[in-house]
């Protein structure tokens, strides 16, 4: 139950309480003849909001996918808190607490807001089939310890009204609030989001960017991709720029905005 | 009360399972005790057969309604589950119930390595894989006649021990739908569980993606292959019963014309729902006595002759009009009561 993911945070500390959270060696992969990641190198230090940056093919996404474990890279390194996870498979890099929230969401169609979001407690608790089957008490008990979770979690995003609604009846911005909160129930320690500020209006960035402020401020390190620059410039502490799978420019928003190459590429009109 | 007496109920509760049985299951339960007071044996023979492939459609419910996993291969579970049952009787004189528990476990241990290797494709394609393996499986059962009886099959299996104050028809009629009973009770409990949302999550077929359920820890091959083994044991126990039931058994029973009846009931009965299974099997069981017995009589020609095309027409319209099952009945009336008050 909890007692596991609190030993993953202790453990966490033991093992790299100091040095990047993530860090990227030369890291690469090819579709074929197509090289969409080339040789790209640098960390996400613990506790940062570090905004990857590029145009479309840039190859932002295929980097998520492949720290999420959902991607093998065909060269270099990934390491997560001290551990190799380029050849991990995903469901392992999860549980070691790095989850992703994806572009278009992919909320369990089959199954309500509540269900959604407490299956993303799957990770930290340990119900087997006897227990569920049986319904034992210990499992009552856990299941009792998730939906307490999932309701906290999604009242904190204000999301209570649509409880036991189903996916499809969810207004876009209903839909990426209730994805963010399905990857805060894993209780991650990193955070990957794919073009988070998607099809938002502006109350609703100004909504996620606090939110995503205040879980900087909790400790967690959050690594996004992202096209919307001005928002990015707002949010992050650090950005790394791509363009066509290689790695332009690195730093905070502010050497960004002055980088020559970038505003060449992307930030001058 | 003193707290000493609280502290002790409240363990005494954590060690006692809670199932909880839905006040439907009881009204089954209550239905089933009477029956055997007003139906012949005949009817009650009927029963019995629809019990047998209810069990064997929920594990369907788990491999595709929960998991999303499509099976046209369920008769290699429930073969398996009635040779295993009956050698372990002719050859070993063991018991029957000792039988029973064993060749639902065997049937489980088979599933696991099958279900890795076909749980890898995706989609429609699993389908046609179960079937080709059920296909191989019934040419195997024939041609190792030494230990299965080839073609002609295994007779003269002992009957379960049982205390003879009923008729053995009665009897195993009572313990069929007790196990129904349970196996609805298990797969309805597991389906609102932690696992139950697991397997929801790898259900590409309903809504899942196997994407998503990897980036929140869910190991996507575990529960695909769980779902699998799950649906071979509910198959297996069935088969079981069924050796110790009628005493003989033959290769064709396990054939691919049994499993994909039993695809076809879950899809009539509404496949999300383990009631689908019941609904289903009492459909299709039914379909099949009333064409044998009376379609005949009305419109001539040899018996079994109308059987398949029913099948079809059945299935057809059942998908055009109620693609969610007949399970999906009660709600689609009260959809359309409520579309018309608006």
């Amino acid at each position: 139950m909890s007692i596991r993911r609190d030993m993953r945070s202790v453990l966490a500390v033991a093992r790299g309480g100091h040095g990047p959270l993530v860090e990227y060696r030369g890291l690469s992969v090819s579709y074929g003849e197509l090289l969409a990641v080339n040789d790209v190198s640098f960390s996400v230090e613990r506790g940062e909001i570090l905004c990857v940056i590029g145009p479309n093919g840039a190859g932002k996404t295929t980097l998520l996918r492949m720290t999420s474990g959902l991607l093998r890279p065909t060269g270099g390194e990934i390491w997560f808190d001290g551990l190799r996870v380029d050849r991990m498979p995903a469901h392992r890099i999860a549980a070691h607490g790095a989850t992703q929230v994806f572009q278009d969401i992919q909320l369990f169609e089959n199954m309500s807001v509540l269900d959604n979001v407490m299956t993303g407690a799957h990770s930290w608790t340990d119900t087997g089939y006897i227990g569920a089957s049986l319904r034992l008490a210990s499992a009552i008990d856990e299941e009792r310890l998730m939906r307490r979770a999932a309701i906290q979690q999604l009242s904190a995003l204000g999301l209570m009204g649509v409880l036991h609604e189903y996916p499809g009846a969810l207004s876009w911005g209903e839909q990426k609030l209730v994805g963010l909160a399905r990857a805060l129930l894993c209780r991650p320690i990193l955070l990957l989001l794919d073009e988070p500020y998607g099809g938002l209006d502006t109350e609703e960035i100004d909504r996620l960017s606090r939110t995503l402020r205040a879980l900087k401020n909790e400790g967690m390190t959050i690594l996004m991709v992202e096209h919307l620059t001005d928002i990015v410039m707002d949010v992050a502490d650090r950005v790394v720029v791509l363009h066509y799978g290689e790695k332009l420019a690195e730093g905070t928003p502010d050497t960004i905005r002055e980088d020559e190459r970038v505003i060449s590429t992307y930030l001058g009109d | 009360m003193t707290p000493i007496v609280d502290r002790a109920k409240a363990q005494a509760s954590r060690l006692v399972p809670m199932p909880r049985v839905p006040r439907a299951a009881l009204v089954l339960l209550a239905v089933v005790a009477v029956l055997p007071l007003v139906g012949n044996a005949y009817i009650m023979s009927v029963l019995i057969k629809v019990g047998l492939h209810a069990v064997i459609a929920m594990g369907l419910v788990l491999l595709t309604g929960l998991a999303g996993q499509v099976s046209l291969g369920q008769g290699i579970f429930y073969g398996t589950g009635a040779y295993v049952s009956a050698l372990l009787c002719l050859r070993f004189g063991i018991s029957p119930w000792l039988a029973m528990p064993l060749a639902a476990a065997a049937s489980g241990l088979l599933a696991a390595p099958i279900g890795r290797a076909i749980l890898r494709l995706k989609g429609i394609i699993v389908a046609g894989v179960t079937l080709t393996v059920n296909l191989i499986f019934f040419y195997l059962v024939v041609s190792v006649s030494d230990l299965t009886g080839g073609a002609t099959g295994l007779s003269q299996i002992p009957r379960f021990e049982y205390p003879r104050i009923v008729s053995y028809t009665t009897f195993v009629f009572y313990a069929v739908w007790l196990l129904a009973v349970v196996c609805l009770i298990l797969t309805a409990n597991l389906a609102a569980s932690r696992v139950g949302r697991a397997l929801k999550s790898v259900n590409i077929l309903g809504g899942g993606t196997e994407d998503t359920a990897q980036v929140l820890g869910i190991d996507v091959m575990h529960f695909k292959v769980a779902a699998y083994v799950g649906a071979a044991v509910f198959a297996g126990v069935a088969g079981s019963v069924y050796a110790h039931y009628t005493s003989v058994i033959e290769p064709h029973t396990f054939s691919v014309q049994t499993s994909v009846l039993v695809a076809i009931m879950v899809v009539l009965g509404g496949v999300t729902s383990p009631w689908g299974a019941i609904v289903g099997s009492a459909l299709i069981v039914g379909l099949t006595e009333l064409l044998r017995e009376v379609a005949p009589i009305i419109l001539g020609g040899p018996t079994g002759a109308y059987e398949l095309v029913a099948y079809g027409v059945v299935l057809v319209v059942s998908l055009l009009f109620l693609p969610s099952g007949l399970c999906s009945l009660p709600t689609r009336i009260e959809e359309w009561k409520r579309g018309r008050r608006l």
